[in-house]
């Protein structure tokens, strides 16, 4: 990543409209596409929180007969064991959607908190800092994350770590530049001139000016972590059955492949709250941060 | 200038060696014992095999101890020997390297003509159908996760159509060409032999679709935005208010001007290339570093784990260096750090 | 299916396509190469578990066809599946109790470079299987001494009566090797060859053999080739290379198939064989000596409750063992009684092993668990035998759940399954085992209850020594003393004991699916060499 300083976009300071209302302009000026991505997002995350009273067959519990193609009371069909694709698809969504946010959450408290140390301190601290950043960004993401959790053991939880460990740096490189950027800034120098302490320099008159980027980063970011958690999955490094993960139901569904709609589910899933995310991600942006468009 | 070169030059070294140190200490961190990868099964109760073992594998030593070999040996381009195949890890690469250079070459291939083309044909069209289109084909490339899109495509032109040869880089009755290169294409070519180039090719089509698909959306989304940026200057207006066409101003004037930031995207889509590869190349038993990374962490063959994993971080290195060189070229104004 | 109508002529032109390449790139290969020799190659679409290529290290189940088909072992077994026949060794004889075995080598056999076989090549490729101390080193227990008393014959003389040593040799583990080039290379049969015996990577690309064909390519992940060897003492093989090319899983083995890219794939599983529909592919379901089995480590550090004897009883009876078999192979598997594939010595007559959950609870309300409990299954995440691992063990979930037992699945990879199972132990664990040779003795080596055996250890002998079931060591001793009836009889008391230990409970016998093109003649499945590779030719 290019670690580019982003312009901020906020609303000026001095006028300051209710946060709903402001809320509701920034979804009127979201376009189309990115209002479909919310819509899809959203699904997604209510399928997470509630699909267990939708009535649907039981995620483990067989079903039916064993590989039936789709129907109309299997709508995508059954798995090898006769167990509801559609029903498990749905409940993937209460892994992926929560292992999507927990990683980009921990991945952009971690990153910002050394990344406004980094550039705030400055010095030897920062030195450390950045070069664990360098270090860290210099592995391919998915060898890193392999090699983490191949060495934690299978498992959805060790491959979220494993994917904090890779996600951390980007943020920790975005908010140092903006750090460094406000810093330099008058009402900064002001504060730290009226003798207010670092941590009140740092926490009130700095961070709240540093988001935007990161913000717009981390929506994008959400669809590469469901991806890399899948791929993880698929590769047997990451969720265990019967979990009905995504990644490791397209594992099952590969090796019987003339039975697709074993593995059409959770691949469509994917495909869809992945497309959400950019969508979302790229009208985010817009909004925020029109320069790059 | 120089000096920025410089110090991007020095620091690969630097941060492959830093690579290295956070890798061999990860795998010290493992709750499998290397020895189990080791000892024959049958053998795992003879103090005596066991004991020679681990001082064959050097796991008698301290951990201080094994880093300094570890590295001392790295230094002489010694990566150690695979536990799984008991073949020092730089021949095991060496085999498998030319196998990945090939479908990424042919992978950017395709991301690039067809980025490209997407792009042009998305600018040309801005906010009309061909640009939602556009945009769209390559957004849905970069969602798709390459383990599922790869089977997709091998069921429906391997198995139901059998339009194209399943996984493998060449039949099974065929001989690999003399090993000049490596990539089976050009080496089929330069030993004269068409029909097991177009063979190899037939072979290398789906996979390299595959995994350029996945990076196609991020050149398409760069071809159109430099193109538009480019399209709005005063020059392209000097161009069409002399009455230039509209495919000459595009062709000609437009998108020379936006290649040049294109070309540094293509150095950085190398990365996602490389990810791909790993998940690519385990749909379609491709012989390359990918299958290889992914047996030996299941396997916890950590020489081997570490090894694949410098020459990833290598290989990504020296991609995003000819990204920053290229974009430095491009930008001689851009201040570089 | 409807889309096949479309898919047939599509699919006809671009086979028609790909037979005009191969027409073409053979065109250029024959000429290119002027033989002599006719020249056909069998490809095998396998999925290829390769750990050395050295008969002295290697150890899996494309090993066995390999060094097979490479190196003679001194005798082989003839397509019953029962009869121990002559291979490398003309002839032999044994002394009354099974302990000094005489052999006479075949004073035509040569190896590859024309040399003669003789006493001193099996004696040094024995002593060095046994100094290896590797996976196969077993193959030489009990080997007391090795005699060159002519140049072509050898005597072996055992510590103990083994009146199934004849069929140890015919393992390809215990194919001999040609001393003088081995050597050259680094080879050594010393007492401390596991320390500097440094040819392994050598047998990884050349071969030093007197069998059928002799390796010329080994690229992990890839292929595996084999020529023909043109000095042949025996019956020549009609291929001309044998080629086993790295396919991972059933569907693409199946695909192969039907497109003709492969002549024989062994690996297909069930859902997949019933599948292939072209006439061009033949299919044989035939019973298989490979199983999968569930282990309960009585000794387990993690264990909530001990496993005594009722509990693993309930366990054993809470499996819906016709279920099982139409869970993992879609009802093409047989049940199986104990760790003793059925077929072989002693396993005529046991009794079927049936779900009873009404004794399963009573025994559990015996054992102070009425209500079941929680039990951690560690294993390794694998596809074998057409066999999904995880599937089995989702099963072994469920049916265990309906007595009360909530089982935690932990899928694992190998090696991690491997140290956990071998230090702290796993309450509950399911791997596979598939016949090294024909031979009931493995079994009662590697499962028994008996000290010292590898699954005594891994259930944990050292922590639960009640688990030691003292009447089978002398049962064993009895079965390698005796042969025929007698032999027979001792094999079941012990199957009886194996069976009642409830360590190892079988869930299934996965059948062996063998597809082959319909040109392919002379596939056979062997328990000792699983597919012998030089039998099998093309019809004309």
């Amino acid at each position: 990543m290019t670690d580019r300083t982003l312009d901020m976009a906020l609303p000026a300071a001095n006028s300051r409209p209710s946060a709903a209302a402001r809320a509701l302009a920034a979804l009127r000026r979201l376009p189309a596409p990115a209002l479909f991505g919310g819509a899809v997002v959203l699904f997604w995350v209510i399928a997470a929180l509630t699909v267990q009273y939708w009535g649907l067959p039981e995620p483990l519990q067989i079903a039916g007969k064993r590989l039936q193609a789709p129907s109309l009371s299997h709508w995508l069909g059954t798995d090898a064991l006769g167990r509801d694709v559609l029903s498990r698809t749905l409940h993937g969504a209460v892994f992926s959607v929560p292992v999507a946010i927990g990683v980009v959450a921990a991945g952009v408290a971690i990153g910002a908190a050394l990344g406004a140390i980094a550039g705030y301190v400055g010095g030897v601290v920062d030195g450390l800092i950045m070069r664990l950043v360098d270090v860290t960004v210099a592995f391919p993401p998915i060898l890193l994350a392999m090699t983490v959790a191949a060495i934690l053991g299978p498992g959805l939880v060790n491959a979220a770590f494993a994917m904090v460990i890779v996600w951390w740096p980007i943020y920790a490189r975005l908010m140092r530049a903006q750090v460094l950027e406000v810093r330099e800034r008058e009402h900064v120098e002001a504060a730290v001139a009226g003798g207010a302490g670092h941590t009140r320099v740092l926490c009130v008159h700095i961070l709240p000016l540093c988001w935007t980027p990161i913000l717009v980063n981390a929506t994008m970011d959400f669809g590469q972590v469901v991806l890399l958690a899948a791929s993880l999955s698929f590769i047997g490094l990451g969720a265990s059955p019967p979990t009905p993960e995504w990644g490791s139901m397209i594992s099952e569904g590969a090796s019987r492949f003339y039975n697709w709609w074993v593995a059409f589910g959770p691949g469509m899933a994917i495909l869809t709250l992945v497309l959400g995310f950019s969508f979302l991600g790229d009208g985010l942006r817009d909004l925020l941060d029109p320069r790059s468009s | 200038m120089l000096r920025f070169v410089l110090r991007r030059v020095i620091a690969t070294p630097l941060l492959l060696l830093g690579v290295a140190t956070v890798a061999f200490f990860l795998s010290q961190m493992t709750k499998g014992d290397p020895l189990s990868a080791i000892v024959p099964e049958r053998q795992m109760n003879n103090p005596e095999v066991v004991a020679a073992a681990k001082q064959k594998w050097g796991l008698d030593k301290s951990l201080p101890e094994r880093y300094a070999l570890y590295i001392g040996n790295l230094v002489q381009g010694d990566l150690g020997t695979s536990f799984s195949t008991r073949r020092p890890v730089s021949a095991d690469l060496a085999d498998r390297l030319p196998a990945t250079f090939e479908l990424v070459l042919a992978a950017m291939s395709f991301a690039t003509l067809f980025g490209i083309t997407l792009g042009v044909v998305a600018a040309r069209y801005r906010d009309r159908a061909a640009d939602y289109l556009a945009r769209m084909f390559a957004l849905i490339g970069s969602s798709l996760p390459v383990f599922w899109s790869g089977l997709l495509l091998l069921f429906v032109f391997s198995v139901q159509l059998g339009w194209l040869p399943g996984p493998g880089r060449l039949d099974a009755r065929s001989v690999a060409p003399p090993g000049i290169t490596g990539l089976y294409t050009i080496d089929a070519l330069l030993a004269g032999n068409l029909p097991l180039f177009v063979e190899a090719l037939h072979h290398l089509l789906l996979p390299a679709v595959v995994l350029g698909w996945s990076v196609v959306g991020v050149i398409v989304r760069l071809v159109r935005s430099s193109l538009l940026e480019v399209l709005g200057q005063d020059y392209i207006r000097t161009a069409r208010a002399k009455g230039a066409g509209e495919k000459r101003v595009m062709l000609h004037h437009a998108l020379r001007n936006a290649l040049i930031p294109t070309l540094t995207i293509i150095g950085f889509s190398f990365a996602y290339l490389i990810t791909g590869a790993v998940l690519t190349e385990t749909v379609f038993s491709w012989p390359g570093i990918g299958s290889y990374a992914v047996s030996s962490a299941r396997s916890l063959d950590f020489p081997a784990i570490i090894g694949v994993t410098l020459v990833g971080s290598l290989a990504f290195l020296l991609a995003n260096l000819a990204t920053d060189l290229a974009y430095a070229l491009a930008n001689p104004r851009v201040k570089l750090q | 299916m409807a889309y096949d109508v479309l898919a047939r002529p599509l699919r006809l032109m671009g086979s028609t396509a790909l037979a005009l390449t191969l027409a073409a790139s053979l065109a250029t290969s024959l000429s290119s190469a002027a033989s002599a020799q006719e020249k056909d190659t069998l490809v095998i679409a396998r999925s290829m578990d390769v750990n050395a290529l050295d008969p002295a290290r290697a150890f899996c189940d494309t090993c066995q066809i390999v060094l097979t088909s490479i190196y003679d072992p001194l005798t082989t077994l003839a397509p019953d599946n029962k009869t121990i026949v002559p291979r490398l060794a003309k002839s032999w004889e044994a002394n009354e109790n099974q302990t000094v075995f005489t052999f006479h080598i075949d004073p035509t056999a040569v190896f590859a470079d024309g040399s003669p076989v003789e006493g001193k090549d099996v004696k040094w490729s024995f002593e060095r299987l046994k100094n290896m101390k590797g996976n196969p080193s077993f193959f030489m227990d009990g080997v007391k001494s090795i005699e060159v008393t002519d140049p072509k014959t050898v005597v072996i003389t055992l510590d103990a009566s083994n009146s199934e040593f004849l069929n140890k040799l015919s393992a390809g583990f215990t194919g001999v090797i040609n001393s003088d080039v081995a050597i050259a290379q680094g080879a050594t049969a010393d007492a401390d060859a596991d320390k500097t015996d440094k040819a392994e990577a050598w047998f990884l690309t050349h071969s030093a053999g007197s069998g059928p064909f002799a390796l010329s390519a080994y690229r992990p992940d890839d292929e595996l080739r084999l020529t023909r060897n043109e000095a042949y003492w025996g019956k020549k093989p009609a291929f001309s290379e044998v080629v086993f090319r790295q396919t991972k899983d059933s569907v693409a083995q199946a695909q192969m198939l039907e497109s003709g890219a492969a002549d024989i794939a062994m690996q297909i599983d069930m859902d997949t064989a019933g599948s292939l529909a072209s006439p061009q592919v033949k299919t044989e379901i035939i019973p298989s000596y490979n199983f999968l089995y569930i282990a309960l480590g009585a000794g387990a550090k993690s264990n909530t409750v001990p496993l005594t004897p009722d509990v693993r009883k309930a366990i054993a009876l809470a499996i819906d063992y016709e279920g099982m078999i139409d869970f993992t192979v879609g009802g093409k598997g047989k049940k199986q009684s104990t760790a003793i594939p059925n077929g072989f010595s002693g396993t005529e007559g046991l009794p079927e092993r049936k779900e009873n959950l009404a004794e399963a609870k009573e025994l559990l309300k015996k054992a102070g668990v009425p209500d079941g409990f929680e039990i951690e299954a560690v294993y390794p995440n694998d596809n074998i035998y057409g066999v999904d691992i995880n599937l089995m063990m989702q099963k072994v979930q469920q049916d265990l759940a309906r007595i009360g037992v909530k089982v935690s699945l932990k899928p694992s990879t190998y090696p991690v399954w491997r140290t956990q199972v071998n230090g702290d132990g796993i309450p509950l664990t399911a791997v596979y085992y598939a016949p090294d040779y024909y031979g009931t003795g493995q079994y009662a080596d590697y499962f028994a209850m008996m000290p010292g055996t590898s699954w005594s250890k891994r259930a944990g002998a050292a922590n639960n020594p009640a688990i030691i079931n003292s009447k089978e060591a002398p049962l064993l001793a009895k079965a390698l003393a005796s042969a025929g009836a007698d032999q027979e009889k001792a094999f079941h008391e012990l199957a009886l004991e194996m069976m009642a230990d409830n360590i190892i409970i079988p869930m299934v016998s996965p059948d062996l699916v063998l597809a082959h093109r319909a040109d392919i003649e002379g596939v056979r499945y062997s328990a000792c060499c699983n597919l012998p590779v030089a039998e099998i030719s093309r019809k004309k």
